[in-house]
C-alpha cells in the first residue's frame, strides 16, 4: 500500500508570540482530492509552507509521500507540483523559459509548448512573464507545477487572480490529475468550487483543525440540511466564539 | 557521472546577468579604468605593461560592480515570491545557493574576460604582446577574484531578510572597510597599539604585513604582483615599482624593502595569497550556507 500523501503529526508553528500552526495532525490518502479552507490567517498558508520545507516547524513531524520534507527535500520535490501563494514570476523570462527551468531541474520529458496549452497560455510562449495578467501568471505557475507528472500536487489559493474560464481550467486540471492517481491538495477561499472538487475537507482555524470530513458527514456534524453549501459549512464551523455561546 | 541538479538553475543564472545592461557597463568601464600606463612600469615590465593592466581591472571598481550587480540576487526573489519556485524545485538550500553563485559568477565573469582582452589589447598595441601565459595567469586570478567576491555578495544575499542590512555589511563593511581603507585603518591600528610607524619606512614585522594582505583585494594584489615579478606587496604594481627604486618616497608596503638582507618569514610568501582567497572563500560560502539552510524563507 502506498504511503499517505500527507502525514503530519503535531505540526507546530510559531512566529514570535503568534502561534500560526498549533499541533495540526493532518492525514491526506493517496489519490484524495483534499480542499483545506480556513478563515484568513487560519494558518493554511503556513501548513504548506512548512509541506514545502520553505520554513521549519517549531514542533511536530510531517512527511509527504513517507518522505521527510527537510530531510529528503530532493526526493520529496521531484515528485511533488506546487503552484505557491504570494510567488512571483522572472519579469524578463518567457513562459518558455520558465518552464524549462522546471523541466530540466525535474529531468522531466514535458514539452513547454503542451503544458501551455493545457492552460491556455500556448500563444505567449515566447512572451517576457513581466508582461503577463494576474490570471495569465496563476496559469503558468500552474502549468508549472504540472511538470513531471507528479504524484501529490499542491495548489495554494489556485483560483485567485483568475477569471470564470480560469476557474474552469484549474477544476478540469485537478480532475484529470485525480483521474490519473494524483493526490490533490489545495487551500482556498473559493468554497463553491472546493465543493465541485474535493473528496474530503479540512477546516482550519487559528492553527488548529477543527472539522474535518467529506462534504456531508460536515453538513450533518454541523446539523445542517443537505442542501446545504460548503459556504454554510464553513460559516458554521469557523462563527465567532461568542455567537456560539448565545446559542 | 550526472550533471549536478543545480545546473539548469545556474545556467538561468547566468541567461539573467548577461542579458542584463550592468556587467556591460561595468566593462565598458573597467577598460576604461584599468588602462592607465605608467613610464617606470613600461620601463621595468616591457611588453608585460599590457598584461599588468589586467591587475587594475581586478581592482576598486571590480568588487563595487560586483557587489552591486549581485547585491540583491537572493533578498529580491525573497521579497518578491520568485524564490517559491526555486524552492519548490527538487534542490536543497545548498544546491540553490551553489547554481546562483556558480551561474552569477559565469555571467560576470564574461565580460571582466571581456574588458581585460580589450585593455590588453589596446596595451599590445602601443607596447608589445605580454607573455600569453602570464596572460592566461592574470586572468584565471582575476575570474577566481570575481568568483570570491560574487560568493561574499550572494551569500550576504542569501543570509539576510533585510535589504538595508545587506547593503551595509556589504557596502560598508566588506568593501568601504574590507577593500577601500583597509591599509589606513591597520596602520593606523597598528601604530597605535603595537608601536608608531612611519609609512615610509616599514618596520620588518610579519604581523603588520600578515594584517595588511588579510583584505581580499590585498591578497589579489599580491598574487598578481608575484606573477608580475615586481615584488612581495598587496599595493598596486606601480606603488611596488616606485618603491623598488633607489631614493624613492611612497608609502607602499613591500616586504623587500622592509626586511632587507633579513630573510622574511615563510608566512609572507607571495603562495600565501591563494591561500587567504581561499579562507574567504569558503568562510563566506559557509556562512551564507549555514544562514541560509536554516532560515524560514515563506
Amino acid at each position: 500500500m502506498s504511503p499517505p500523501a500527507i502525514d503530519t503529526y503535531n505540526l507546530t508553528k510559531q512566529y514570535g508570540d503568534v502561534l500560526a500552526l498549533d499541533g495540526l495532525d493532518l492525514r491526506v490518502e493517496a489519490g484524495e482530492v483534499y480542499g483545506f479552507l480556513g478563515p484568513n490567517g487560519a494558518g493554511k498558508s503556513t501548513t504548506i509552507n512548512l509541506l514545502m520545507s520553505y520554513c521549519t516547524p517549531t514542533d511536530g513531524t510531517a512527511k509527504i509521500l513517507g518522505y521527510d520534507p527537510w530531510e529528503a527535500v530532493v526526493d520529496c520535490h521531484q515528485r511533488v507540483g506546487i503552484l505557491p501563494d504570494g510567488f512571483s514570476v522572472y519579469d524578463d523570462r518567457s513562459a518558455r523559459d520558465h518552464l524549462e527551468l522546471v523541466i530540466e531541474t525535474k529531468q522531466a520529458a514535458d514539452e513547454p509548448l503542451s503544458l501551455l496549452r493545457r492552460v491556455g497560455l500556448a500563444d505567449a510562449i515566447d512572451k517576457p512573464a513581466g508582461d503577463f495578467s494576474q490570471g495569465m501568471k496563476q496559469r503558468l505557475a500552474l502549468a508549472m507545477s504540472l511538470v513531471g507528472d507528479p504524484e501529490l500536487l499542491i495548489l495554494d489559493e489556485p483560483f485567485s487572480g483568475l477569471d470564470p474560464h480560469g476557474v474552469e481550467l484549474v477544476r478540469d486540471v485537478v480532475s484529470d490529475k485525480t483521474d490519473s492517481g494524483t493526490t490533490v491538495f489545495f487551500s482556498s477561499h473559493v468554497l463553491t468550487q472546493v465543493a465541485l472538487v474535493c473528496d474530503r475537507i479540512g477546516i482550519l482555524s487559528d492553527g488548529q483543525l477543527i472539522a474535518e470530513g467529506t462534504p456531508a458527514t460536515l453538513r450533518e456534524q454541523a446539523g445542517l440540511p443537505a442542501d446545504a453549501t460548503v459556504e454554510d459549512i464553513f460559516l458554521e464551523h469557523t462563527a465567532p466564539a461568542e455567537q456560539e455561546q448565545s446559542q | 557521472m550526472s550533471p549536478p541538479r543545480w545546473l539548469p538553475l545556474a545556467r538561468q543564472e547566468t541567461r539573467i546577468v548577461l542579458t542584463s545592461k550592468g556587467p556591460w557597463i561595468l566593462a565598458v568601464l573597467l577598460v576604461a579604468y584599468a588602462y592607465r600606463p605608467t613610464n617606470i612600469a613600461a620601463a621595468n615590465l616591457g611588453a608585460n605593461i599590457s598584461a599588468a593592466f589586467i591587475q587594475d581591472v581586478g581592482t576598486f571598481l571590480l568588487p563595487l560592480g560586483v557587489l552591486l550587480l549581485s547585491y540583491r540576487s537572493i533578498i529580491r526573489e525573497r521579497t518578491s515570491g520568485s524564490l517559491k519556485f526555486l524552492l519548490g524545485l527538487p534542490l536543497t538550500r545548498g544546491d540553490i545557493l551553489a547554481g546562483k553563485i556558480l551561474g552569477r559568477s559565469a555571467g560576470i565573469a564574461l565580460p571582466v574576460c571581456a574588458a581585460i582582452v580589450v585593455v590588453v589589447g589596446i596595451g599590445a598595441i602601443r607596447f608589445g604582446s605580454p607573455s600569453p601565459l602570464l596572460f592566461i595567469g592574470l586572468t584565471l586570478v582575476t575570474v577566481i577574484y570575481t568568483l570570491l567576491l560574487v560568493t561574499v555578495a550572494t551569500s550576504a544575499s542569501a543570509a539576510s531578510n533585510s535589504t538595508v542590512r545587506v547593503t551595509g555589511v556589504l557596502f560598508g563593511g566588506f568593501y568601504l572597510f574590507v577593500t577601500v581603507l583597509w591599509k589606513p585603518v591597520v596602520t593606523r591600528i597598528y601604530g597605535a597599539t603595537v608601536s608608531p610607524l612611519d609609512p615610509y619606512n616599514a618596520p620588518a614585522d610579519g604581523l603588520l604585513f600578515m594584517l595588511l594582505r588579510l583584505s581580499p583585494e590585498r591578497s589579489y594584489r599580491l598574487l598578481t604582483n608575484w606573477l608580475l615579478d615586481v615584488g612581495n606587496s598587496g599595493a598596486a604594481y606601480r606603488s611596488v615599482l616606485i618603491k623598488l627604486e633607489p631614493g624613492s618616497s611612497i608609502n607602499a608596503y613591500v616586504v623587500e624593502t622592509a626586511f632587507g638582507s633579513t630573510p622574511a618569514p615563510l608566512y609572507l610568501h607571495e603562495v600565501g595569497g591563494i591561500v587567504l582567497l581561499t579562507v574567504w572563500f569558503v568562510a563566506a560560502a559557509a556562512i551564507g550556507y549555514a544562514v541560509f539552510n536554516r532560515s524560514d524563507l515563506a
